[in-house]
């Protein structure tokens, strides 16, 4: 529903350009609206969690909000998974919550109007296809643009309760 | 100019809300035999507020409906019409179908107009089906029946002498005292007897001869007056005065229920001569407290004839039968000294004569005083607080531990001022914490229109005792604890207490009764709702179990039994009503109270009654906590749950079956539960010896939880894990530590849970 709104926007504005942050996860680089990210920062090592995924490293206590940490690198299989100074945390404002998602490297904020957004053939990726609004293309990169809220909202990412989930 | 309105809707919205709520709970307390003066006078002032604001705010539909409402309410109030059983539903039925319209308002659903059209029209039946002396006497002010009428009142027109003493302003106006005796000779004729020098402060004396109940003038010489400093007293011979009294008291409804509120507070002390006259429910109650009814009372009052009058010169008896009277127990008639009055009252007044000397209940209006001692704060705004002084004591942690950390190289006075600011703080989050405590009562209040509409639908007799109404606790739980608990007691209504016919055979007197208490108990508040019915029953349980395939034997004990309703889809109603039944609730119920960190637990007997305890943390965002290491984390316990630890030695520690541990601790063997196995946290100690056995006990169960070491005590901030990610099984919620890292609190319940079943799992392998 949400996407098919999203999409009917993205006809009626196709002239009009909305910001995206751009961040690579191996040697892919997706895009998501800038709207949903609250801030960048660096990694610091979480708090485990019993029972959960790998892909959830754990929490973190950002300015007293316990906020979970997803390395969407372990979630897609992308990239080294490593932990250095200069991993890079993008916290996100998705849903009413606050979730942080660990990614290899931020690049930049890059404004793309709708018609610049193609339609993202269908094929089985790494993650279901339904999260990705359309593929960009900007000097020979291709920006995959997701649908970041829908991704991490989603059930496979375990990080809402079933019953919260629908 | 145009004020924006919507800006108060809010306030609006809450005051009718609780206006709503008190009036309800005031006309489920009301005994309907003899209602209390003080009660009515309440429910009426509370819908007379509604009608007001509601009124200003522009819904009229809340004010259409409270009109009708209060015609009825005033007419009761004064006694016109006895309180009747059907006009309590009738006011209750109206209260429901403002709640809704005031729900409507805020954005819920529609209100159907026939149910509002119903409504008004059983009100205006009620108000209008007076008894025919009555009828006649609204109309009439002066013929009222009986004695009083053998006199035609026309003889004389009633009298009355008032003296006031203008406030400093309106004597300084020109306008006012003229515009006064303007005002006042629209009622009749005036005598001015004495005046004060112009424009210098002083008492005016007048006369007012008039056929109006001085209530419609009272207000406005109140008005002008200083505080207080105003006196009306009839001084016509006493027949005439007698149907003045009448006439006061058959005022018509409306135009009094505005002067109500003007007379009620001022006369106090100042008007004590007047009230005796007044024959109004407001009047007359103030005076007697100090039970010194000057002389004129009594000879007026004596020769008046007039139910209430009588009251007056008796001010010691009066007196006397408060404590009686407390608990709404009307004292009999004949025990009034002036007996025979009564009998000469006309009666339609007799439930009024009864109740005067209840009203002498020396209490003052209860609204009057608390309101100014408190403020309207959303509870956003307390959060907020709360929140920021949570980021405080955290803040305050790590200084602290910074400058433990710098060990001798801290300056002293820093040492000195850190304590200084841990108390501070401490304090700090103690006092706003208080904000969001509230009595459990704003839960309890609902419960007796729920007992009551109930029982009378099921066509049990009920009788609902309340205890602890005052305990106090976290906001966020009231709310959270309302649905559970007023499921428990539709429950217990349904299916614990018995159709009187039953009760009688089974030798109890038929009106069960069901108990709620609410208590504090160390950390938690426990809640407890009774009932003395039948009691669970254990075979229909266990038959029940088998039918929906569950694994259950006829030796399980009693407490695994009862467990067993909590499971879905679990009634053993033998009927499904429409009140329960249909087997969802129980479950919901438990998954509440646990998800609200409670527990609920049952005990019951057959024949003699169930009692279901819900515990439940105080508070939700606070916890009194020790802090275990285990491997490189660290978990809160709350300390509530701690019995002892202790370091197990060699071989201290013995196996079930070789999987299951356990350990003997001061006589009773208890399963081992260790943490790091449990959560599976790499790099922690294994070796039992090694490390340390902390005892917990979650009600009436214990266990050993085995961690490397314990860290030490703290007061934590509890933060939701849930906000921004799920529940974790095992874990209650999470906390900052003093370094800013994140520490998960563990569920201990949860944690002995799931070594209890491990450990049945293992003991039913070993005897298979």
């Amino acid at each position: 529903m949400e996407a098919v709104n999203q999409q009917n926007t993205a006809t009626e504005e196709d002239q009009s350009s909305s910001e995206y942050l751009t961040f690579r996860l191996g040697e892919e680089e997706y895009a998501i609206d800038i709207l949903k990210v609250q801030e960048i920062r660096g990694y610091e090592s979480p708090t485990t969690i019993a029972y959960a995924p790998p892909f959830i490293k754990g929490v973190i206590n950002l300015r007293g909000i316990i906020v979970p940490i997803v390395d969407l690198r372990i979630k897609f299989g992308l990239g080294t998974v490593e932990y250095t100074p200069f991993t890079v945390v993008i916290i996100l404002n998705i849903a009413q919550r606050v979730i942080g998602i660990v990614v290899d490297s931020v690049s930049d904020v890059t404004s793309l109007t709708g018609g610049q957004i193609r339609q993202a053939p269908d094929f089985s990726a790494s993650f279901d296809t339904k999260y990705i609004l359309g593929l960009a293309s900007i000097d020979k990169r291709m920006l995959i643009v997701t649908d970041i809220e829908r991704l991490m909202s989603s059930r496979d990412m375990e990080l809402i309760d079933e019953a919260a989930a629908n | 100019m145009t004020i924006d309105m919507s800006q108060f809707y809010q306030v609006f919205f809450e005051e009718t809300a609780e206006h709503l709520a008190a009036m309800e709970s005031l006309l489920l307390g009301l005994d309907v035999g003899a209602p209390d003066d003080e009660s009515l006078n309440a429910i009426f002032r509370a819908a007379h507020s509604i009608k007001g604001s509601s009124g200003t705010f522009g819904f009229t539909d809340l004010a259409d409906v409270t009109h009708v409402l209060e015609n009825l309410l005033d007419r009761i109030r004064k006694h016109e019409l006895p309180l009747r059983n059907d006009m309590v539903d009738a006011f209750l039925a109206a209260g429901d179908t403002l709640k809704a319209l005031l729900s409507a308002h805020q954005g819920g659903d529609p209100v159907d107009a026939g149910t509002v059209g119903d409504v008004c029209a059983k009100l205006k039946a009620l108000t209008s089906d007076a008894p025919a002396p009555d009828a006649a006497a609204a109309k009439v002010p002066a013929p009222v029946s009986g004695q009083d009428a053998a006199v035609p009142p026309s003889a004389g027109k009633p009298c009355y002498e008032i003296e006031f003493v203008p406030t400093l302003e309106a004597a300084a106006d020109h306008q006012v005292l003229p515009n006064l005796l303007q005002e006042l000779s629209v009622f009749g004729e005036i005598d001015i007897l004495a005046q004060p020098q112009p424009n210098a402060p002083g008492m005016w004396r007048l006369r007012l001869t008039t056929e109006r109940p001085q209530d419609d003038f009272v207000d406005i010489i109140d008005f002008i007056s200083e505080q207080d400093a105003w006196r009306v007293k009839p001084v016509a011979g006493p027949v005439e005065d007698a149907g003045g009294a009448y006439g006061l008291f058959d005022a018509p409804a409306t135009e009094s229920a505005e002067d109500a509120y003007g007379f009620f507070e001022p006369q106090v002390e100042a008007a004590a001569v007047t009230q005796a006259e007044e024959g109004d429910g407001f009047g007359f109650f103030e005076p007697l407290p100090d039970a010194a009814a000057p002389a004129p009372v009594s000879a007026a009052a004596g020769e008046e004839g007039d139910g209430f009058g009588f009251f007056e010169p008796l001010p010691v008896p009066a007196a006397d039968s408060v404590p009686a009277v407390t608990e709404s127990l009307p004292p009999p008639a004949p025990v009034l000294p002036d007996a025979p009055v009564v009998s000469a009252a006309p009666p339609a007044t007799s439930p009024a004569a009864a109740t005067p000397a209840r009203d002498s209940k020396p209490k003052p209006p209860a609204a009057a005083g608390g309101e100014a001692a408190s403020i309207r704060v959303s509870v956003e705004r307390a959060d907020q607080l709360i929140n920021l002084v949570g980021e405080l004591v955290i803040t305050q942690a790590m200084l602290l531990q910074c400058a433990t950390q710098m060990n001798d190289a801290a300056p002293e006075a820093l040492i000195n001022g850190l304590a200084q600011l841990e108390r501070n703080t401490r304090g700090l989050q103690e006092a706003v914490m208080s904000i969001r405590m509230m009595p459990i009562s704003f839960v309890f209040s609902r419960f007796p229109r729920v007992v009551r509409d109930l029982s009378s639908k099921l066509g049990k007799q009920v009788e609902l005792k309340m205890t602890g109404e005052t305990t106090e606790l976290d906001k966020g739980l009231i709310e959270r604890i309302a649905d559970p608990l007023t499921h428990l007691i539709r429950n217990s209504l349904d299916h614990g207490v018995e159709m009187p016919e039953k009760r009688i055979a089974a030798g109890k007197s038929p009106t069960g009764t069901i108990t709620l208490k609410a208590a504090h108990q160390g950390g938690n508040i426990v809640i407890e709702v009774g009932d003395d019915g039948a009691g669970l029953n254990r075979q229909r349980i266990l038959a029940k179990a088998r039918e929906r395939g569950f694994q259950v034997s006829d030796q399980m004990p009693d407490q695994e039994v009862w467990a067993l309703i909590f499971e879905a889809g679990f009634s053993t109603a033998e009927v499904v009503t429409d009140v329960s039944g249909r087997g969802v609730g129980m479950d919901v119920v438990r998954r509440n109270i646990q998800s609200m960190g409670g527990r609920i637990e049952i005990e019951s007997m057959t024949g003699i009654g169930t009692r279901m305890t819900v515990r439940l943390p105080l508070t939700l965002a606070i916890l009194d906590g020790m802090s275990v290491a285990v491997g490189e984390h660290t978990y809160i316990l709350p300390l509530s749950y701690v019995i002892e630890s202790l370091q197990p030695e060699h071989g201290d520690i013995k196996t079930l079956s070789n999987q299951g541990r356990v350990i003997q601790v001061r006589g009773e063997y208890l399963p081992v539960v260790s943490l790091q196995e449990l959560f599976r946290v790499p790099g922690a100690e294994t070796d039992f010896t090694k490390g340390i056995l902390i005892v917990l006990d979650a009600d009436g169960t214990k266990a050993a939880l085995f961690v490397d070491a314990l860290v030490g005590q703290h007061q934590v901030v509890i933060k939701s894990l849930e906000q921004n990610y799920r529940r974790v099984s095992g874990i209650s919620g999470a906390t900052i530590m003093g370094d800013g890292r994140v520490a998960l609190i563990l569920d201990v319940s949860a944690l002995i849970e799931s070594a209890r079943s491990t450990q049945q799992a293992m003991a039913a392998a070993a005897t298979a």
